[in-house]
């Protein structure tokens, strides 16, 4: 219906490969650029940016980090909160040895520090596969969080032994610290995503995606074809970690604040597993699809019991969206385990074949 | 699938509108943990608080004829969660009280702009108590640098220290790092040895490692900054390494009735330095088991509203009512606003006469704020466990402030140039 | 320097064996906890190549259903009869809600599943019981509290009752595991499935009953460990975090391998304090138990990527 793709006709190879085949693709895409560039800004409350705006655009972006390692490359890592770890605490130490940096190149710098560290626990992927990786990753994990806490350089020997973000300035208006307004700081963040999202949709296209997708589907296979495994999984761990490092440090300088050390713990990482994989292994529109569940859902359903004016304890409240939330987990990976944005293509086929069934 | 964030922005506006509308009188949230790995020393602290209220509800209709909307918002100790009831809950409230070092770390730069006081009663960053730079912070009626002052005071008390050891068992989390400074500093003055020892989140549950590490360097003392379920485990290691208990000493979230249960007769000698004390026969703790717990609005029960931690959870609330009332009659209105507030809690006055008339006797240890004083240092006691219940065994004591406002001024200046641009309240130093 | 970390701690070591002994006998407890978590964790990834992270919470819900019940005034080991009952009924939902829909997807997709099942646990378990830290109903069920000093070289060991029962217990548990799995025609079953699905199913192998069975085993083995880890530090769930140090076990015995479980468990459990005492506090500035297991299991695999004990991994094209 909306969806006819009558009249639409390819008349050359590059046109049938081309990102938005069909029309109305990219009239949906225009359509959402323009809620999410102007029309969410200028309605949305401080809450709504706070809660729902802001995070959901950064743990999308920490998710399409992990999604490039785990879904394109396949390696699986349970690590993904300590290198925003280190993306954060690098943004810090950026911003409090040189104040004049302009805090948006400090935290695309961060995300190199991030990818260094990313590659030498990618090592051991050479050697170990599966779930036995995952061990790999928990190692990191575990060890950098201990580290954030030890190293007090790290936190620049204060007591409390957290961070916190100073206030920063570029042209003029406040971009971090809480002199920082919530639309400055989302309009950073849709920014910095906007940019790696296009730089992540090329790659995956490109020559670097086709040879992770290999090494994903069988990696002796790749190797027998001639992929350079050690390159295909060393490089996925690096652009992986950049986009995670960045995504950490957007997680601290424009949204949280201030930073302890167990922000970065495995729960976290859980978590942008989890949206990783509901919204869809391998896609990068899966993304953006988890971060919106996995993070709308508990806020919305915070709300629903106020909204809907049922007398129930905040505690109570809360036992209940966990239990939400674990079920609807469930829920999703039985009704599609590929994750929300093979939902959303099979949505779309049926729309474009409407009314004919098959 | 973009406007799954609309529908939410939806629920967001007509959920504050909703609360907006339920809130007549005045709004007091609590960001309260009742869930979590630190919900068993949360729960009887947020069911004195919200008692409290309740009763002063019941019986007097509210503060000065406002009543008080006590709506709590759960956080289960995460520092996420809090700041999102923070945000949740900042456009109505007339205080906000984050439970959580993390969270009030995280909020503090945030009130500045809000302008909405913080009310952190014996928690979060030691140098609040530099009313000057944190305008907006209280943590009434004592700090954690009162605190370790307070304990290596009554250990002096018993024997001079120079040349002891002092092991210093602490999570590892800002909370547990906040006295170091403080002690390190008691050591060097008075010739001990203080040695930290760091328990991780983790391993809150299984101290073998720390106490191994106590039994090699052999403690004169160990004094604990434990929270949660770190508590119980350190007890129960304590008791099994046999660590002579009337050596061990904890900090007020230390001193918790149901970790001590877990060990009863072996926990003997145990001690905690303590601003709160349950005072069974106080006339508040009747008036509430007649307006809340007899009308059934009460969540606790009988062995835990026998408890420290419920005790605490009333005088908090009393705090904050002081506040409240101290604004009412500065502002001659009952539905002060957060900026009202804030004088209010500058200006709380805990006399002795006070304390009695709002029957809390013995429960807290007089204090008054001011402006540039914003912890009020109020000191407390040395509770000691019987095997069943703490007792007191000291004196009032009272912490000796002076051996560390300079320092306190220096870390919120820190504080203050980190965060630059910080503004303060250069009206106090008129005062002080 | 380098006799801070080559030399210095095997003097002390030497200087006081009572305290070593202290230590290696701490870590042999915790050890064991750790192998009866990641025997849990290998008994249903051999039948059903489920990774199942629920493990941890499992043992928080089987230990909070037993004090709950006992609190209702029903007696110690009714309460454990009891509590076996909820723990099959919970195998029983499990299969049939979340692991029969999901049969043959990717394992990532089965393991975030038991991580959804762990947050519903988290939830449902913190709605009925609440969040207090609650005390092991251990002399309740005739567990022993005491303890024993025995004084070796002229030094001080301590040695817990509840801990040697700990020992006893899960030494038993262990042997009739083994025992069940080899002489039994279930057991046999179940070590079939583990071989070879297709096979087990076409000899008449019911995998339903047989996945039942093995979360039901998983099941007991949790209410094991939770009544030995709450009889140390009470039970509340806080305990939930015990079920990360079971993921190095598990890699470093490897993932199908009970002996691996056990001696992973063993290992790390000694390691660990071993490194803590004698090397972390002093150099570190302490707390490296929270990582030294995943590094230890991490440098074990890259020798052997299938852990000690594991099935060598042969990969065909």
């Amino acid at each position: 219906m909306l969806y006819r793709t009558a009249g639409q006709f390819k008349t050359s190879y590059k046109a049938d490969q081309a990102l938005f085949p069909v029309r109305q693709d990219a009239i949906l895409l225009g359509i959402i650029m323009v809620f999410a560039w102007v029309i969410f800004p200028f309605t949305a409350s401080e809450f709504a940016f706070q809660t729902m705006l802001i995070p959901v655009l950064i743990y999308a972006l920490a998710s399409m980090g992990l999604n490039i390692l785990t879904g394109y490359a396949g390696q699986l890592s349970l690590g993904t909160a300590a290198f925003m770890g280190v993306g954060a605490y690098a943004c810090y130490k950026l911003l409090t040895i040189m104040p004049w940096m302009n805090p948006v190149v400090a935290i695309f710098l961060s995300g190199f520090f991030s990818a260094g560290i990313g590659v030498v626990f990618g090592i051991p992927s050479l050697r170990i596969k599966g779930f036995y990786l995952a061990i790999a990753t928990l190692a990191a994990q575990f060890f950098l969080v201990w580290l954030f806490e030890k190293w007090a350089w790290l936190y620049n020997y204060n007591a409390s032994g957290a961070i916190q973000v100073p206030n920063t300035t570029t042209l003029g208006t406040y971009v971090t610290g809480p002199l920082a307004s919530s639309m400055t700081q989302y309009y950073v963040v849709l920014g910095i995503v906007t940019v790696m999202t296009i730089l992540c949709i090329n790659l995956t296209r490109g020559n670097l995606g086709r040879m992770w997708k290999a090494t994903r589907d069988m990696d002796i296979a790749a190797e027998l074809i001639g992929i350079n495994l050690m390159k295909s999984k060393l490089i996925a761990f690096a652009i992986s970690s950049y986009i995670v490092g960045v995504a950490g440090a957007l997680y601290v300088f424009m949204w949280k604040g201030a930073a302890e050390p167990n922000l970065f713990d495995i729960p976290l990482s859980f978590e942008i597993l989890f949206i990783a994989i509901i919204g869809g292994l391998g896609s990068i529109l899966g993304n953006f699809l988890g971060a919106i569940l996995i993070v709308g859902l508990p806020v919305v359903l915070n709300l629903l019991p106020d909204a809907l004016g049922i007398p129930i304890s905040s505690a109570l409240v809360e036992h209940l969206n966990i239990m939400i939330v674990g079920s609807l987990i469930v829920f999703f990976l039985i009704i599609e385990p590929h994750g929300l944005a093979r939902l959303w293509a099979l949505i779309r086929e049926k729309l474009i074949i409407w009314p004919f069934p098959h | 699938m973009k406007h799954w964030t609309k529908i939410a922005a939806a629920a967001a506006a007509t959920a504050l509108i909703g609360s907006a509308a339920i809130a007549e009188g005045l709004f007091a949230p609590n960001l309260s943990y009742r869930t979590g790995p630190f919900a068993a020393t949360g729960i009887p602290l947020m069911n004195g608080q919200k008692d409290y209220m309740a009763m002063l509800n019941a019986r007097d209709g509210g503060i000065g004829g406002a009543p008080i909307d006590f709506a709590e918002c759960e956080t289960g100790y995460s520092t996420q969660k809090g700041v999102e009831c923070y945000e949740k809950t900042k456009g109505e409230a007339i205080v906000t009280q984050p439970w959580s070092t993390g969270i009030t770390l995280q909020v503090l730069p945030k009130t500045n702009v809000d302008n909405i006081p913080i009310l952190a009663p014996g928690y979060g960053f030691s140098p609040m108590m530099d009313g000057k730079t944190f305008q907006w912070a209280f943590n009434t009626p004592s700090g954690y640098w009162d605190g370790a002052d307070m304990i290596v005071q009554y250990l002096e008390s018993q024997g001079d220290l120079s040349g002891k050891k002092i092991a210093f068992l602490h999570l590892d989390h800002p909370y547990g790092k906040e006295p170091i400074p403080i002690f390190e500093q008691l050591a060097a003055e008075k010739g001990f040895e203080f040695t930290p020892i760091p328990v991780g989140l983790k391993e809150m549950q299984n101290q073998s490692a720390q106490w191994l590490q106590i039994r090699r360097m052999r403690p004169d003392n160990v004094i604990m900054w434990g929270w949660g379920a770190m508590n119980a485990g350190a007890i129960t290691e304590a008791v099994k390494t046999k660590y002579p208990m009337d050596q061990f000493i904890g900090v007020w979230w230390s001193g918790h009735d149901a970790d001590l249960a877990l060990v009863g007769d072996a926990g003997k000698g145990y001690k905690s330095i303590s601003w709160s004390f349950p005072n069974l026969d106080a006339p508040v703790m009747a008036d509430i088991k007649k307006h809340v717990v007899d009308a059934g609005l009460s969540d606790s029960n009988e062995t835990e509203m026998n408890g420290v931690f419920y005790a605490r959870g009333i005088i908090i609330s009393a705090i904050l009512s002081e506040g409240i009332a101290a604004a009412q009659a500065e502002y001659g209105t009952a539905e002060i606003n957060a900026e009202q507030l804030r004088w209010g809690l500058e200006n709380i006055n805990m006399t002795e006469e006070r304390i009695a008339e709002l029957g809390l006797d013995g429960m807290v240890p007089p204090f008054s704020t001011s402006c540039a004083n914003h912890t009020g240092h109020s000191g407390g006691w040395m509770l000691e466990w019987n095997g069943t219940g703490f007792d007191k065994v000291s004196d009032h004591m009272t912490p000796n402030v002076d051996g560390y406002r300079a320092l306190a001024a220096e870390k919120a200046a820190e504080y203050a140039t980190a965060n630059a641009p910080w503004p303060t309240n250069d009206a106090c130093d008129a005062e002080s | 320097m380098l006799a801070d970390i080559f030399i210095n701690p095997f003097i002390e070591m030497f200087a006081y064996p009572d305290f070593l002994m202290q230590v290696l006998w701490e870590g042999l407890v915790s050890g064991i906890l750790y192998a009866l978590i990641a025997l849990g964790f290998v008994l249903i990834f051999r039948s059903s190549r489920i990774f199942n992270f629920a493990q941890g919470i499992m043992v928080v819900f089987a230990a909070l259903t037993l004090v709950g019940l006992h609190a209702f005034g029903i007696p110690a080991w009714i309460s454990v009869i009891l509590t076996l009952g909820v723990m099959f009924g919970l195998a029983v939902t499990i299969e049939r809600v979340v692991l029969r829909p999901l049969v043959g997807q990717p394992d990532i997709i089965l393991f975030m599943a038991t991580i959804g099942i762990t947050l519903f646990l988290i939830g449902f378990g913190e709605t009925i019981f609440g969040g207090e830290n609650k005390v092991m109903i251990t002399s309740e069920l005739g567990i022993p509290t005491g303890d024993t000093v025995l004084e070796p070289f002229g030094g001080l060991l301590i040695l817990q009752h509840l801990d040697i029962t700990v020992v006893v217990v899960a030494t038993l548990l262990v042997g009739g595991l083994i025992a069940f799995l080899n002489y039994t025609s279930m057991g046999r079953a179940i070590r079939a499935l583990g071989d070879d699905h297709q096979a087990a199913l076409s000899v008449g192998i019911s995998l339903q009953t047989i996945w039942v069975l093995v979360w039901f085993i998983a099941g007991i083995i949790a209410l094991v460990t939770g009544i030995a880890w709450g009889a140390r530090a009470g039970v509340s769930f806080a305990l939930e975090v015990i079920a990360y140090k079971a993921l190095p076990v598990l890699m470093l015995g490897g993932l199908e391998s009970i002996t691996g479980a056990i001696v992973g468990g063993l290992m790390i459990g000694m390691l660990e304090k071993l490194f803590e005492i004698y090397w972390g506090q002093p150099l570190l500035g302490g707390n490296t138990e929270t990582w030294f297991a995943f590094v230890l299991a991490l440098v074990v695999l890259l020798f052997r990527p299938q852990g000690l004990f594991g099935e060598k991994i042969i990969e065909r094209v």
